[in-house]
């Protein structure tokens, strides 16, 4: 304690310069704000230089965590981005009139899977039952005949396109009405089909409009099937032997509508209790 | 001595007025030059005198000067600095056998040259530190610099004037 005092006696002037000096310095930094936060802001610049080398340390140390919630969010992220949600789609496009009782209703949906090139080729649509699809609805495109709904999954469906052995629907040629029976041989060019059952004395010609006919209820009338591209019509035959190219192009298929026959029902029911009747009275 | 007392008490009231009414209130380009004489009462406390007193006096005289002008601080922090340099200054000029007592540190006694220097450097000292708790920066550093240099010389041009005015009559006061 003494030797202190000794000290300062001897540099007594130097301390009480210094006290003078820093006595000075705080009344200046202590009132003026300009000094004040100009002090401050070089302080803050090292204090936040400091914060910044600690923190960059912690990020360094945290790497691990941080990656595999980065990887956790990626995954919820993905799973909801829009190609990998499956949107329900349920509108229906018909018309509410009680003049002109609406017939078919069409549904829209979208071709996620398609064949054109086997034996026998089937479709998958987007839409299910949950969307309003049954089976035996008619598929169609711009206008133009694709096929007819075969199953029916909650969100899925297969259509049977022309493009199958199995598809069968009467058409006709435009001109004159006659009708026939639209086939596809398996295996063929997709782009073609057979007509059957137009008997020869019917004038057919290259070009010609083939049509829906109606009947069946799985499409309305006068939609397109396609053209006649080729006759090879053989002598012995009472029939032509029609090629026509289809309206559809079943290779760039993407959008479809589905057809729904509204007085399906009632025309079913009307064949019915006809055929029940004749079987009733033995009736062939 | 008591005389002296004040006399030196009346040179430094007489200058700190003179700055705060007059001197401070002229605008050379734009305040780049700014010339501060009042610390020409502190410089002209004649030799000898106890430190701690030169520190008290020029703590006291900045911070009557601080009262007057800008933000608080500015000039008690120059004035100390100077308090405490102008003995040591004194002790690094001073002549191979030293002062006379009780002598003001004048042209007349000490000769042009030595003044010169000795003010010179004080003044510089105590502009730099003034300027530098006023704007706690030196970039622009020429700017501020010349502004130092510049206010230095000019308040050395007015000491020295003063000096002759004042002190015209060779022999002690």
């Amino acid at each position: 304690m003494k030797n202190i005092i000794e000290l300062l006696k001897r540099h007594f002037v130097f301390v009480l310069f210094l006290f003078l000096f820093i006595f000075s310095l705080i009344v200046l930094f202590s009132s003026n704000r300009y000094q004040k936060t100009a002090f401050i802001n070089q302080s803050n610049d090292w204090v936040g230089q400091l914060y910044d080398w600690r923190d960059q340390l912690q990020r360094y140390l945290r790497l691990r965590e941080i990656n595999e919630q980065l990887a956790l969010e990626n995954a919820t992220l993905r799973a909801q981005m829009s190609e990998n949600i499956f949107t329900i789609d349920t509108t229906i496009f018909s018309e509410n009139d009680t003049l002109h009782l609406q017939r078919f209703s069409y549904r829209t949906a979208k071709i996620i899977n398609a064949t054109v090139n086997r034996e026998s080729n089937y479709l998958t649509i987007d839409r299910g039952s949950i969307g309003g699809i049954h089976n035996n609805m008619g598929v169609i495109a711009n206008g133009s005949v694709v096929g007819v709904v075969s199953s029916v999954s909650d969100h899925f469906a297969v259509v049977l396109p022309i493009l199958n052995p199995k598809f069968q629907e009467s058409v006709k040629m435009k001109g004159s009405g006659d009708f026939g029976l639209i086939a596809w041989p398996p295996g063929s060019d997709p782009a073609y089909a057979d007509v059957k059952d137009i008997p020869k004395h019917v004038q057919v010609n290259i070009g010609d409009t083939v049509l829906t006919t109606g009947y069946g209820s799985h499409f309305p009338s006068d939609l397109f099937i396609g053209f006649v591209s080729e006759l090879n019509d053989r002598p012995e035959e009472t029939f032509h032997r029609i090629k026509i190219q289809l309206a559809t192009d079943f290779r760039k298929l993407s959008h479809v509508q589905v057809v729904s026959d509204i007085l399906k029902q009632q025309q079913d029911s009307l064949l019915n209790q006809q055929q029940i009747r004749d079987d009733a009275n033995h009736l062939p | 001595m008591t005389l002296t007392i004040f006399h030196n008490f009346i040179r430094i009231s007489f200058l700190i007025l003179l700055q705060a009414l007059i001197v401070s209130r002229m605008q050379v380009l734009d305040g780049f030059i700014l010339p501060w004489v009042y610390i020409f009462g502190i410089l002209m406390i004649p030799f000898e005198t106890p430190k701690w007193a030169v520190l008290l006096i020029a703590f006291v005289t900045g911070y009557i000067m601080d009262l007057f002008s800008g933000p608080m601080g500015m000039h008690m922090t120059a004035c100390v600095v100077l308090g405490w340099l102008q003995p040591v200054v004194q002790k690094l000029l001073s002549p191979r056998e030293g002062y006379e007592i009780v002598q003001r540190p004048t042209i007349q006694k000490m000769g042009l040259q030595w003044y010169l220097t000795y003010a010179g450097i004080l003044t510089f000292i105590h502009h730099f530190v003034l300027f530098f708790a006023e704007t706690l920066r030196l970039n622009p550093f020429f700017y501020h610099i010349g502004h130092i240099l510049f206010s230095s010389i000019a308040t050395l041009l007015l000491m020295t004037i003063g000096q002759y005015l004042i002190f015209a009559q060779k022999g002690n006061d």
